[in-house]
């Protein structure tokens, strides 16, 4: 009996709860680098939204391909990149989490009211091979942990 | 009621519970699409290293798709638009593919009234291996597909790319 509990609870618990991710792509360096195993809390939005600075776990088609991006901008902010520096509300953003810079640039962008600005630590790379930009929040399957 | 009990009880129920909902499940109609989209990407990694000739392997793929398929991959490229242009393209761009797998998730399929077409919404994953080194890098995409029943196959008849990220 002792078993099948652990064998329930487990499976609630990294079916729905925390759910195991293996990272793909140099997107997030340094924070998250390829190939490691971690695990997207599904619960950390339930009694809150995203808040600036969050990694976060963007579905695609459904749960089992994941974005994993950071939060840059929240809803109603105005977003911009110039010369790879990034802007909130025409304020520069501090990113300690970014450790190379390449010169991007982003036209300003205007968030509606349930839209996230999200991006990748990795600004060192191309901007043409990183994928960046809006989503809704419910496309945020939950937050990134370990 | 101690704690592990009550802990031990909600398992068992939940468990039971699961298992109940499992068995009366509905059938699902949308299992032949599925089993047909399984059946292109087997035909699309096989196509890659079976050793045919890029006509026979287009010609191959070509049944998976309508004659007047509609391709969009957005980001500014051109539509693909026709059977006929979408496979010579294939033809052109098979020595590239040499080296990727392609595999389908997450996909919902959802038919229309009548049983002769359905919605599609899945994500498909590139998986290339570096001819070099050997490591795999996986890219993947999200796709919104119409399907319709031609001959008594399931056909793709459009392709839309869905920018995830916009």
């Amino acid at each position: 009996m002792r078993v099948l509990v652990l064998a329930a609870a487990s499976f609630i618990t990294f079916k729905w709860l925390l759910v195991p991710i293996r990272t793909e792509g140099s997107s997030m360096l340094p924070t998250y680098a390829p190939d490691k195993l971690n695990f997207v809390n599904r619960l950390a939005y339930a009694a809150g939204k995203p808040v600036r600075g969050d990694v976060v776990a963007i579905r695609m088609a459904g749960p089992h391909v994941l974005y994993v991006k950071r939060v840059i901008g929240l809803p109603g902010e105005r977003v911009a990149v110039r010369g790879g520096t990034v802007f909130i509300n025409d304020k520069l953003l501090d990113e300690p989490y970014v450790k190379h810079r390449r010169a991007w640039d982003v036209d300003e962008v205007v968030l509606g009211s349930s839209e996230y600005f999200l991006m990748g630590d990795n600004r060192g790379m191309s901007a043409a091979d990183h994928d960046f930009g809006r989503a809704d929040l419910d496309r945020i399957l939950g937050k990134v942990v370990f | 009621m101690a704690l592990p009990r009550v802990v031990t009880i909600t398992a068992v129920v939940l468990l039971l519970g699961g298992g109940a909902l499992y068995l009366a499940r509905p059938d699902d109609e949308g299992a032949p699409i599925r089993k047909r989209l399984q059946s292109f990407a087997e035909a699309v990694n096989r196509s890659t290293m079976d050793g045919a000739g890029p006509q026979s392997r287009a010609q191959q793929l070509a049944s998976y798709f309508t004659d007047d398929v509609d391709v969009e991959f957005g980001g500014g490229a051109a539509p693909i638009r026709g059977r006929d242009t979408l496979m010579g393209m294939a033809e052109r761009l098979q020595p590239r593919t040499a080296m990727f797998r392609l595999k389908f998730e997450d996909v919902t399929v959802a038919m229309s009234p009548g049983g002769e077409a359905a919605d599609v919404h899945l994500t498909a994953e590139f998986i290339r291996r570096s001819i070099t080194s050997g490591e795999e890098s996986l890219d993947a995409r999200e796709f919104t597909m119409t399907m319709r029943r031609v001959d008594s196959e399931w056909r793709i008849a459009r392709v839309t790319a869905v920018d995830t990220l916009r």
